[in-house]
């Protein structure tokens, strides 16, 4: 729940979301899901010319399977916070493994 | 059929089946013309591939009164009947006999087909065996041969005949009936009947056949409507098969199909002879102009048009002595109203396409999955398991302004949000209709949710499991725990010896291990932190208190953990082979930024101490040691730099805030320390280094100049004396060096040298101010000149650096001028 939690924190900023089809699409991060699904609002594709038929598309919902990467806004990003939840995640996914 | 579309039969198998083939015996009555068609190569199309012989499987019992629709009371003959109709009998009989007489395989047999021949083979692809139909003396003729049902033919002969028989019939029906008749079918049609008996249904088929199915077909040329034809005759059975109990449904239904726009194009020769089925058909025709969905009755929203349209003509008058303000405000109100109900025209199109029920059924299951989604995990907010899973969402927004409404709202308030909205919405429209309905249906989802929550809660957090006698587990998974690739448990007491033996080896590895540890601790104490209870005070209840001191002691257990975490207490070795624990721990930038967040959690005991073993390991912390100017003037490392701005940024400031305000003896102590056990000259020549050594010798001068009345620590300031002329002494003979040399002097990075000679200078006396002159004079001289030539912005800042030094030793740069 690591990335989910921290890509709540993005939400209405701006985030250039790479596929693995190569398109990039940069807009402002509406909402994300569990799985990573994206919507992004007011949408513009990096290599326009490219892609003329995402030109008139204004926002998108993007499968979180497709994604291969997500270029973040480095001021809206707690870096030492996040050090810290991903400590949590690795110290409670131990746990878990002790357990299990 | 295979693959060029040849008949594969072997001939002796036709011949079976010629035994005891009747007029209609044939399977299907267009195989013959397929199997015709098959031998052109050119003829792609095979109406074999088209026609999907449902007229075979259709059940048909109700054939009892045949003869009574078909007339069959009066003994027809097959000659009075003419046999003209019946070409695929005909000519498959024929065929036969030709193959059995010729003995050629079918296949050759194909190829002769251009031979001219005596029976009507070539012409067969043309016709059907309704051709009949177009005359237009035929119908008169048209009489039933009862002996073609039964005799000597089987079951199959039964039904599919009857169907195709069915055919001439409808024709028949469809030119005796009069417009009253077809009013009266349709008003039939429309309205609830109550189940009818078998042999009427079959009558009110072709009737409905006539009213319905004609107008489709009638838009294809007339050779394709005669092959199309049997199969809809035999689909029209099972549009009848449903008991017509749902007449709102199915009345649109019909009607849509009535008056679905058509051209209106010149009727076939076919139909000329059928006046009554002319009329028919432009009463069908006339709403065309009309919105393509015009029911003649019922459907509201499509008398809704025509009701808004209305009012403005009657109204025409009465706006006529209107003046102009009233005409205006009515017409905008008026556009308003009529927007407004196009409007509702547009959402209503779909009204009652779902049931409550079916949306109901959907927003269970719904819910259901937000549940199972989220694992079951219980996120109440601010809860622990929240807090757990939603950690770095739940801080950041504490720390950035107040928690959103974002798409992670809590699942409970996700539910009961979305149940709110549900029933109320419910509650609102239906309370009018069916005020029980609504509610019971609300109550009914608000049960199934709180018992799927119960059953989430219950189900075991360990998504395991391991049936009896097998061998492996399944592991279940959801998107929050996913399912493991991998599940490997490491047996514990291996694991113990392994790590016991790694502590002994200190090296990077168990350095980081080290600091992962300090971070546990210190996020276990945060947490602890952050569930203080309220303070008591002294009438609050026994257990608040209890409470209270149940937290104090657990805070000050985990500040233990976490003071032994930073092993800062190892013992110190005289010759150490490898660094201490936490000069280790200081070596790593997470190490350096850890400090700044345990440093808040120590006391002044803790602290002074950890400064102490810092001041004792001077020269071996890593940013002094690997700071140490590379020789031919080579700039340091990125990687160093980097390490020395974050020690100067994470470390220094905790440290100088403890220093600004310890007493005089803590810092000759120190001073002590680092004179006794640190080459001086060595750690002069580092950043960090430099500003420990400022960062003391200003305090004490502070500390000097506020106590300067009270005589009470005369002792104290003697040995202050003493250590600072020993620093002097050391410092001297490496005052020209302790600038930076990695740049040349205009870019030079060297404030806090020079902030380090201005502490020094406060407190020299004024011939040690002398030496510390000289020393440094060549700098001085050199970096004003530099400065004069740098524009107005470097310049100010070059000689404000340099002034540092000499407004403390009570000289100034415009002085040199």
């Amino acid at each position: 729940m690591l990335f989910f939690s921290f890509f709540k924190t993005l939400v209405n900023h701006e985030v250039t979301v790479e596929l693995k089809n190569d398109i990039s699409i940069r807009g402002t991060l509406k909402s994300v899901d569990q799985y990573l699904n994206i919507k992004l609002d007011d949408i513009s594709v990096v290599e326009e010319l490219k892609y003329p038929h995402l030109s008139s598309v204004k926002n998108v919902f993007i499968r979180g399977s497709v994604v291969r990467y997500v270029h973040l806004p480095a001021a809206a990003v707690d870096t030492p916070l996040l050090e810290d939840a991903t400590r949590r995640e690795a110290s409670q996914a131990a746990t878990k493994a002790k357990q299990g | 059929m295979s693959f060029f579309g040849f008949d594969t039969t072997l001939p002796r198998d036709r011949q079976q089946q010629r035994g005891s083939r009747g007029m209609f015996e044939q399977h299907d009555p267009f195989a013959g013309l397929s199997r015709d068609g098959g031998g052109d190569e050119d003829e792609v199309l095979n109406f074999d591939d088209t026609y999907d012989g449902l007229g075979q499987r259709l059940q048909e019992s109700g054939d009892t009164f045949n003869d009574d629709t078909f007339g069959g009371d009066e003994p027809v003959t097959r000659q009075s009947l003419g046999r003209d109709f019946d070409f695929a009998g005909q000519t498959a009989t024929a065929r036969g006999n030709v193959m059995h007489e010729q003995g050629v395989p079918l296949q050759q047999h194909q190829q002769q087909q251009h031979q001219p021949s005596s029976y009507s083979m070539p012409s067969r692809p043309a016709r059907t065996g309704y051709e009949a139909y177009k005359q237009p003396d035929y119908l008169p003729k048209l009489e039933a041969d009862a002996s073609i049902w039964g005799a000597g033919i089987g079951k199959k002969a039964a039904t599919a005949p009857q169907e195709q028989q069915a055919s001439p019939d409808s024709s028949a029906a469809r030119k005796m009936m009069s417009l009253e008749e077809v009013e009266a079918m349709m008003r039939a049609q429309s309205q609830p009947t109550p189940p009818v008996q078998e042999n009427d249904r079959q009558a009110q088929g072709l009737r409905d056949m006539l009213g319905v199915g004609s107008p489709a077909p009638q838009q294809m040329p007339p050779h394709e409507q005669q092959q199309q034809r049997p199969v809809q005759i035999l689909q029209r059975p099972q549009h009848q098969e449903p008991p017509m109990q749902d007449q709102s449904l199915r009345a649109p239904q019909i009607l849509q199909r009535q008056s679905s726009p058509q051209p209106p194009r010149p009727q076939s020769q076919h139909f000329h002879n059928q006046p009554p089925r002319g009329q028919f058909q432009q009463q069908q025709q006339t709403p065309q102009g009309a919105p393509a969905v015009q029911p003649p009755r019922g459907a509201p929203q499509h008398q809704r048009g025509p009701s808004y349209n209305g009012p403005p003509i009657t109204q025409a008058q009465q706006m006529m002595q209107m003046s102009d303000d009233e005409r205006q405000t009515y017409m905008a109100e008026e556009a308003k109203r009529a927007k407004r109900n196009h409007k509702i025209f547009l959402l209503s199109k779909n009204n009652g396409l779902m049931t409550p029920q079916d949306k109901n059924f959907i927003t269970r299951i719904q819910l259901q999955q937000l549940l199972t989604a989220t694992g079951g995990i219980d996120n109440e907010p601010g809860s622990e398991e929240q807090l757990a899973e939603d950690f770095y969402y739940q801080v950041y927004a504490q720390i950035r302004g107040g928690p959103r409404n974002g798409p992670g709202q809590p699942l409970n308030q996700f539910a009961q949000t979305y149940l709110f909205q549900t029933g109320s919405r419910y509650g609102y429209g239906r309370s009018r209709h069916h005020p029980r309905g609504g509610d019971n249906h609300v109550q009914r989802m608000e049960q199934q949710v709180a018992r799927a929550v119960e059953a989430a809660k219950a189900r075991p957090k360990n998504k395991q499991l391991v049936m009896e006698g097998s061998l492996g587990k399944i592991a279940f998974s959801n998107s929050k725990t996913p399912r493991p690739l991998l599940n490997l448990k490491r047996p514990d007491s291996e694991s113990r010896i392994r790590q016991i033996a790694r502590a002994a080896i200190f090296d990077r590895k168990a350095a980081l291990r080290d600091i992962e540890r300090v971070y546990s601790c210190l996020m276990r104490l945060e947490d602890h932190e952050r569930k203080l209870p309220a303070p008591p005070n002294e009438d609050s209840p026994p257990d608040v208190i209890e409470g209270h001191m149940r937290w104090r002691s657990d805070m000050q257990e985990l500040n233990q953990q976490l003071w032994e975490a930073m092993k800062v207490m190892e013992p110190i070795q005289q010759n150490p082979t490898t660094p201490h624990p936490f000069i280790q721990i200081l070596a790593h930038s997470k190490g350096k930024k850890v400090i700044p967040r345990v440093f808040r959690h120590l006391d002044d005991n803790q602290r002074l101490t950890m400064l102490t073993l810092i001041a004792i390991h001077l020269d071996i912390v890593d940013v002094i040691r690997d700071a140490y100017p590379p020789a031919h003037n080579a700039p340091l490392p990125p990687k160093v730099k980097e390490e020395v701005e974050i020690f100067s940024q994470a470390v220094m400031p905790p440290l100088f805030s403890y220093v600004n305000e310890a007493p005089l003896n803590i810092i000759i102590g120190l001073l002590g320390l680092v004179l006794d056990r640190v080459h001086v000259p060595f750690i002069l020549r580092t950043k960090i280094g430099v500003s420990i050594l400022t960062m003391l010798v200003s305090r004490a001068e502070l500390v000097k100049q506020s106590q300067q009345s009270s005589p009470q620590n005369t002792e104290d300031w003697n040995q202050w004396s003493t250590l600072y002329t020993r620093l002097f002494d050391n410092i001297e003979p490496i005052l020209p060096f302790i600038f930076p040399t990695d740049t040349n002097v205009s870019a030079s990075d060297d404030v806090h040298v020079w902030q380090f000679l201005a502490a020094m200078g406060v407190g020299a006396s004024p011939d040690q101010q002398q030496r510390l002159v000289l020393g440094v004079k060549e700098r001085v001289m050199e970096t004003v000149a530099v400065g004069r030539g740098l524009p107005e912005e470097m310049r100010e800042r070059r000689l404000g650096e340099v002034n540092l030094f000499m407004r403390a030793i009570g000289l100034d740069v415009e002085l040199l001028g």
